[in-house]
């Protein structure tokens, strides 16, 4: 029973972040890459915060700044880059992140993590956390629906699918930048709220590339820009992901084909999505 | 006070002159016509006027205000409608999400006017005869209903002064008249239009003036009849008369 529940902690937890990443990535077909980047920021802020001074509503806040300033600083590094640039970029920031938080020792124990993160009152078994992933799912994914068919939602599929076009009826690329980054910012802000006291331990290894990966993964295989594809994509792909754990293979084994299989899936969606990827003007 | 006026325009691009001194006005009201061969810079003046390149001299008044260092989206935001060549529709959203993304990006008070935009862009949608197809993806349309909704579109957004870029370009014969009628509707609307075209005769038929650019300056300027009868004209198109 525990493990069905930690499946759906997993993918509430989860949702918020591909939501949010798939408004930039999939709808905005912007080529950002540091999700990883902000969530390693932001979780740190917000830990490293609440251990110090033992508040949530401190770290909340805490977690809040950091999220703001570094959604804008990806969104003004999104209006000043061409789109492969930017791309590289947001790679070169989360991997700076990283290496921050691994060498700054003194401060976030380096390779070591953070252990005994403490956990909200409300929030003591599996079974309550369960229930609040279901919630902020079900909020989500509504929050993420209504914006998706907005003005804002619409502006943005626009100056994704011909820029020029979309400036030239007055649509504001700087606002609508900034605005999108921030969401897909609150919604990485909103999966460390919840899992990272449900892990109780923040570790580095949790933010490699890798990582970053499968949530392009999620995205592509979903149909990028649709919220229930990514939403559907993330329930199934998590669930197999953690199903594999129960192939009757040795452990050295298991990790490398966990890997192909998740590189062949990516593969797949890479193919067949080939032309809902990338801009009109410059479809692979 | 004219609607628009090009001042001493010009624009240099890695040490080639594209565009010098090109000084004209538009008076409110009026169609003026934009002719030269290929690579005259007919395109990249509209370019220039939309703000998506930034002129290197000279400068851009529109209604008497200086517009050459706004961004494309203010200057959409002024009254500037541009109509594109290769079709400036969004081929992924229904004709509806067309219409109201533009409707949607004018300014607060603007949009205020209009009243409800859903019926806003069910008149646009009746204005070009796809009352039925609101819920289609634009990229099912023909190049001809592309382009009038696409100029529907700009004209229920409210613009003053539409850059229009070979509108006739992939349409059917037949949607010519019904893209020409269009134009001379904005022209009965008070509209102003700028107009890029190949098509001589249906310049001559809309237009109240000509300009004609070659190598990026304006070489020639006057009624449709008196261009079409100059000497220059021809030589720009067909190279200097041996006879004379």
């Amino acid at each position: 029973m525990d493990f069905f529940l930690h499946i759906i902690v997993l993918i509430g937890t989860f949702l918020p972040t591909i939501l949010g990443y798939n408004l930039v990535f999939g709808k905005g077909k912007i080529l950002h890459f540091g999700p990883m980047g902000v969530s390693v920021i932001t979780g740190y802020c917000f830990i490293v915060t609440l251990k110090s001074t033992g508040s949530f509503s401190l770290a909340i806040l805490s977690g809040l700044i950091a999220v703001t300033l570094i959604s804008l600083l990806f969104a003004w590094l999104s209006l000043r880059l061409n789109q492969d640039a930017f791309g590289v970029m947001s790679i070169a920031v989360h991997l700076s992140a990283l290496a921050v938080v691994l060498n700054w020792n003194s401060l976030t124990r380096g390779a070591l993590g953070i252990p005994q993160i403490p956990r909200p009152e409300f929030l003591s078994s599996v079974a309550d956390f369960a229930i609040a992933a279901i919630i902020l799912s079900i909020v989500t994914v509504y929050i993420v629906r209504k914006i998706d068919k907005s003005s804002f939602g619409r502006q943005l599929q626009a100056l994704a699918e011909h820029e020029w076009h979309a400036k030239s009826l007055g649509i504001d690329r700087n606002r609508v930048h900034v605005l999108a980054f921030i969401i897909c910012g609150i919604g990485i802000f909103l999966s460390n709220l919840i899992y990272l006291p449900y892990l109780t331990l923040l570790h580095p290894n949790d933010y490699q590339f890798a990582g970053m990966v499968f949530y392009v993964m999620i995205v592509v295989a979903g149909m990028p820009g649709s919220v229930w594809g990514a939403t559907l994509s993330t329930v199934l792909l998590l669930a197999l992901r953690e199903a594999v754990r129960f192939a009757p293979l040795s452990a050295s084994v298991l990790g490398p084909v966990r890997l192909m299989l998740f590189g062949f899936i990516l593969f797949v969606a890479v193919y067949y999505r080939r032309d809902t990827l990338f801009p009109k003007q410059r479809s692979i | 006070m004219p609607l628009l006026s090009l001042k001493d325009l010009s624009l240099t691009i890695d040490e080639h002159q594209i565009l010098q001194g090109i000084s004209f006005d538009v008076e409110e009201g009026q169609i003026i016509g934009l002719i030269g061969p290929n690579g005259s810079g007919k395109t990249t003046l509209f370019n220039v006027i939309s703000g998506f390149l930034k002129s290197s001299g000279g400068s851009i008044t529109l209604g008497g205000e200086e517009i050459s260092n706004l961004s494309p989206s203010q200057r959409a935001k002024r009254g500037i409608g541009r109509v594109f060549q290769n079709f400036g529709i969004f081929r992924d959203m229904t004709l509806e999400e067309n219409i109201l993304v533009a409707l949607e990006a004018l300014p607060r008070q603007q949009r205020k006017d209009l009243g409800d935009l859903k019926e806003v862009v069910a008149g646009t949608l009746d204005m070009v005869g796809l009352s039925d197809a609101g819920k289609k993806k634009a990229g099912s349309l023909s190049g001809g209903q592309m382009r009038l909704l696409e100029i529907a579109r700009t004209l229920k957004a409210g613009k003053d002064l539409f850059l229009l870029d070979e509108p006739t370009a992939g349409v059917s014969p037949k949607m010519t008249g019904q893209v020409a009628d269009i134009i001379k509707e904005l022209k009965s609307n008070g509209k102003t239009v700028l107009i890029i075209e190949h098509d001589l005769p249906f310049i001559a038929s809309i237009c109240d003036e000509v300009v004609v650019l070659d190598v990026g300056k304006v070489v020639l300027q006057g009624t449709p009849a008196e261009v079409k009868e100059s000497k220059e004209l021809k030589e720009i198109y067909f190279g200097a008369d041996p006879t004379t």
